[in-house]
């Protein structure tokens, strides 16, 4: 009995530590809460100050206020190359520099995941981050993020492009900044491709069969065929969708699954579908076309290849429409507590983003097809194959959905799309079951 | 008085090691444990409140046929891994120790290599460099044998194996390091004595080595038992890692609790079916630890 | 007669000798084709370094991959970082684990098995699910971005592993040496300065080592608590090489994985020597 009573003293020892430790951190949890809307009402009310010199915020006492104050860096996360972002930041602080504002871009692993830790911790997070639209619905859900609407007046943003702000959008907010968009796009090896390049799809894969001795390996065309993204040329295209704006998953519609099992048959001819392997392949010569996006290109310039470009849209499917990708908007958002400490330094930066010139310097160094349609109109812009070929599958491109369920709609996708192309499964089995996955995991959301 | 303070002293010596641990370890156990009384989601992120036992509801209902025969390949998995862990180890450490053997120090460097990697780095490594269909080593010497090309990671008896080959790979490193530091802690005059009764090497092996070795290994071989069985890296960067997924729908039970309930962001659902496989990998562990006391 | 049977014997033993040579240049051999798989890409120019030929040489030798990685990536300072790391989880981890693994193994107290026991399940929490916790803790404790909070982590989570690691070794440790010097009047903790951790210096390195390894090659925790790319570690700066599939390039994340890696097997090949049991036959007997 004592022999008991003293293993339980020493146990509730241990507990009672950890008992503290936790009633510690509930106390401070809530000081620090306390803590922190007391700095955010002193930067509040620094703020007012300004707010009160530049009664009308024109551009020149703007500017004067905030070189008489203190400089403000902007710190923005990313997950993208870069030289394609310093060279963004350069524009920004270029124009920016009179005004004692410096934008600065760090990149970040798994930025959606840092900024889900980070999101609501002013003194570690970021103010701003760039990333593709379709993880805005769940941002927005979360309460973290500062809708841009509130930020920059419409007038300044009325040259962007309807498609991008539209993917900015969620629940008739504008919460995020279009910066420049990407599509999918056929890009061949001239010297590799015999002959012109097909209109329809079927004598795409008449030029395959032909083309293509996977022991060898050589192929003629490669894509990572059981990544949804790069599968939503055929799935749009055919009518069918991996989920609807009401949420709706549509792995075993009759549509999606014609797609998939069209699919299928351009898969068993494009090696193992893997990023690593379909973009080594067509670098090196093996493969004399990939289905990719604009990223891929330094690495294939780099490569000394002679690189051709078509859009999506240019190939027509059996039922008579066109290849149909989605399309991704790279966006600014801005997180809530950056709105409260430093709203008038982001408003200048998301000005001078809204403005032509941040788009033609990506548009003329890294190929990005930009989100202001005023770029177009510089005769570089206008002139760049790729972008040409971007602008015009935008046309028909359905932006990814940006709904918060859209993020576990990936994950059932791509098993469905392995299993039929890689483990061989039948396709209505596997759609059934992996719809069912996604079903649940929707479920799981709330 | 003297005995009073003989009785703390060891909690004294524990106690350092006890704090560190309470915070790192045990207070994310009990935060979780916390959590997942409450509604924490995408919708709820700030304004969070307890639900009561509705999350322990739900993540029971996970607990169905693919759970069970995910548990069923984490045991499977943990036993095949430990057994040829600890046999090829024991045989490698017993070879790096044998009389005369000069070179042994440049082996054991060359050994260890594999451990000296960071884990995602050898992982990659595997993927791209072994059993990619286009430049994995061994698709290129199935082709130049003339053979077709195999996908090793697209079905579930192949991807377990080749996860299995990976992870000895990784573990055995360790395992022979610690065997042959083991062995070295062995008496030699005890093998001198055996030897004038005339015993062989098979007889010292299993009269003397491996009994003097149970108890410094015992608990070495626990702790990687442990480690296999919560092994997660391996079966998701080689077969289900977002954008090369391989085809394979072998789960262990970490990954299922992973592509359960991890990916759509509740962290109340998540953090109780986080709790709830800690359960059970205890009741677990308990039933083995009985199961092993009674034979 | 004597002498022939002795040579056959020498023959024999250098037969044997000579296989066991063979078995191990094999393993190795073996072991360390992903590794050199790793080092040829590092060495190739270009891109195409992902070759579909079975080419054993890389076509052109290059160590630009290497010259990039120092020179163009904050390197020395990642290694600092990581040095500091290793270092600071290593005098914790270890200082906190000798001491609990020498109560578990020579005091006989209540509740002495069911603390180990505990201590195992407890580990047997995956960390990953940890994370989220330590982050909230961290953030009120303002020990985010800080290599302080980091070697906190890293001796926690290595602390329970230490303590079982040795718990064993100590145990084979005769108690009759301490019983000696303790009618010599020594204390406790000069007992284990003097006289434990000599002996068990074989399985104290070999810990301090795997404490060293675990620290050295973490990432999850290195990319996810530090904000700063100048605070980064080794392992997580060349994981945040890597991460995005746009910027991923093969051959300069094999030269970084490559340069990852040497610091360890130097410092495994120093201290080789010392794993040499302080046991000696002798030492047992009396």
């Amino acid at each position: 009995m004592r022999k008991n009573i003293r293993t339980g003293l020493s146990l509730l020892l241990a507990g009672a530590m950890t008992a503290t430790m936790l009633t510690g951190c509930g106390q401070s949890m809530a000081d620090d809460a306390g803590a922190a809307t007391a700095t955010a009402d002193n930067t509040a009310d620094i703020a007012e100050e300004t707010t009160q010199q530049t009664e009308d915020s024109t551009k020149e006492q703007n500017s004067e206020t905030q070189a008489s104050g203190e400089a403000v860096t902007i710190t923005a996360w990313h997950d993208n190359d870069e030289a394609m972002m310093n060279a963004l930041a350069d524009v920004v602080n270029e124009r920016l520099a009179s005004e004692n504002i410096t934008l600065r871009f760090e990149k970040k692993a798994d930025v959606t995941g840092q900024i889900r830790l980070y999101g609501t911790d002013a003194a570690n997070g970021p103010d701003m981050y760039l990333f593709a639209h379709d993880s805005l619905g769940g941002f927005a859900e979360m309460g973290i993020l500062e809708p841009v609407g509130n930020l920059i007046s419409a007038d300044k943003e009325k040259d962007l492009l309807p498609m991008t702000l539209e993917a900015a959008s969620y629940k008739d907010e504008q919460y995020l900044m279009p910066v420049y968009y990407e599509t999918l796009l056929f890009m061949y090896n001239k010297d590799l491709w015999e002959g012109d390049i097909p209109s329809t799809t079927e004598e795409l894969y008449e030029y395959m069969v032909e083309h293509t001795d996977a022991n060898s390996g050589t192929y003629a065309l490669v894509n990572q065929h059981s990544n949804s993204y790069n599968v939503a040329p055929f799935i749009n295209g055919f009518g069918g969708y991996i989920i609807d704006k009401d949420a709706n998953p549509g792995l075993n519609l009759q549509e999606t699954k014609d797609a998939i099992s069209y699919n299928k048959k351009f898969a068993e001819l494009q090696a193992d579908g893997d990023y690593n392997t379909v973009t080594a392949l067509f670098s090196e010569g093996k493969a004399a076309a990939i289905i990719g996006g604009p990223w891929l290109v330094s690495g294939i310039k780099e490569a000394g290849i002679d690189l051709g470009i078509k859009s999506l849209c240019d190939f027509t499917l059996p039922n008579g429409e066109v290849m149909t990708p989605y399309s991704g908007v790279q966006c600014l958002g801005v997180l809530k507590y950056a709105a409260e400490n430093k709203k008038e330094a982001i408003t200048r930066v998301l000005e001078v983003l809204a403005e032509p010139e941040a788009g033609i310097t990506l548009a003329k160094e890294f190929n990005c097809a930009p989100a202001n349609t005023k770029a177009y109109e510089d005769a570089d812009v206008a002139a760049n194959e790729m972008i040409l070929a971007m602008e015009k599958s935008a046309e028909k491109a359905v932006p990814m959905s940006n709904i918060p369920e859209m993020g576990v709609m990936w994950g059932p996708a791509e098993s469905l799309l392995a299993a039929v192309n890689k483990s061989g499964e039948d396709v209505d089995t596997a759609a059934d079951k992996y719809q069912e996955e996604a079903l649940q995991a929707i479920a799981d959301m709330h | 008085m003297k005995n009073s303070r003989k009785k703390f002293t060891p909690w004294l010596y524990n106690l350092p090691a006890f704090i560190l641990i309470g915070i790192i370890v045990l207070f994310p156990i009990l935060y979780t444990g916390y959590i997942s009384f409450t509604n924490m989601n995408l919708y709820h992120w700030q304004d969070y409140t307890f639900v009561g036992a509705d999350n322990y509801v739900r993540a029971l209902g996970k607990l169905n046929s693919d759970f069970f025969s995910a548990l069923w390949t984490t045991i499977g998995w943990t036993a095949a891994n430990m057994i040829l862990d600890v046999g090829l180890a024991y045989i490698l450490a017993v070879g790096l120790n044998a009389e005369g053997l000069r070179a042994r120090r440049i082996y054991k460097t060359l050994i260890i290599f594999p451990w000296a990697m960071p884990a995602y780095v050898s992982i990659l490594a595997w993927r791209v460099g072994m059993y990619n269909t286009e430049f994995g080593l061994l698709n290129k010497i199935l082709v130049a044998l003339g053979f077709e090309k195999a996908d090793f990671l697209s079905k579930n008896v192949p991807a377990f194996l080749s996860c299995m080959v990976l992870n000895l790979w990784m573990s055995l490193p360790y395992m022979i390091v610690m065997f042959d530091g083991a062995l070295q802690s062995i008496d030699r005059s005890m093998y001198e004595s055996a030897i004038l009764d005339g015993a062989g090497a098979w007889q010292k092996n299993w009269y003397i080595t491996i009994p003097s070795l149970r108890k410094v290994m015992a608990p070495v071989v626990i702790m990687t038992t442990f480690t296999t069985f919560k092994q997660f890296d391996i079966v998701y960067l080689l077969t289900m890692q977002k954008g090369s997924v391989s085809g394979s729908t072998m789960q262990t039970i970490i990954t299922y609790a992973h592509q359960n309930a991890f990916v759509s962001n509740n962290y109340g659902l998540s953090s109780a079916v986080s709790i709830v496989i800690f359960v059970i990998i205890i009741a677990f562990s308990m039933w083995t630890n009985r199961a092993a006391k009674e034979t | 007669m004597i002498q022939s049977k002795g040579t056959s014997r020498s023959v024999k033993k250098s037969i044997r000798l000579i296989c066991l040579n063979l078995f191990y240049i094999c393993v190795c051999f073996l072991g360390l084709v992903p590794i050199l798989y790793i080092f040829i890409l590092s060495v190739s120019g270009g891109s195409g370094a992902l070759t579909t030929g079975l080419s054993i040489l890389p076509e052109k030798f290059t160590l630009e991959n290497y010259r990039r990685i120092i020179v163009e990536e904050p390197f020395l300072r990642w290694m600092a970082n990581s040095i500091i790391l290793s270092v600071g989880t290593m005098v914790i981890a270890m200082g906190t684990s000798v001491l609990a693994s020498y109560a578990f193994s020579r005091f006989r107290f209540v509740g002495k098995n069911v603390s180990m026991q505990i201590l195992l399940l407890l580990n047997a929490f995956p960390q990953i699910l940890s994370m989220f916790a330590i982050f909230r803790l961290f953030r009120l404790m303002n020990l985010l971005d800080s290599h302080v909070g980091l070697i906190f982590v890293y001796a926690g989570s290595m602390c329970i592993f230490s303590i079982w690691n040795m718990k064993g070794y100590f145990d084979s440790i005769p108690i009759e040496i301490e019983e000696a010097s303790k009618i010599d009047g020594a204390s406790n903790i000069q007992l284990i300065a003097r006289i434990i951790l000599p002996l068990a210096r074989p399985a104290i390195i070999v810990t301090a080592v795997m404490v060293l390894i675990f620290v050295w090659n973490e990432y999850l925790f290195a990319t996810t608590f530090m904000l700063k790319e100048e605070s980064y570690t080794l392992a997580g700066g060349l994981y945040q090489l890597q991460a995005n599939d746009y910027s991923r390039s093969w051959p300069l994340f094999s030269a970084a994985a490559i340069l990852v890696s040497v610091p360890i097997l130097v410092i495994f090949f120093c201290f080789q020597k010392y794993m040499v049991s302080g046991l000696t036959a002798g030492g047992v007997k009396g």
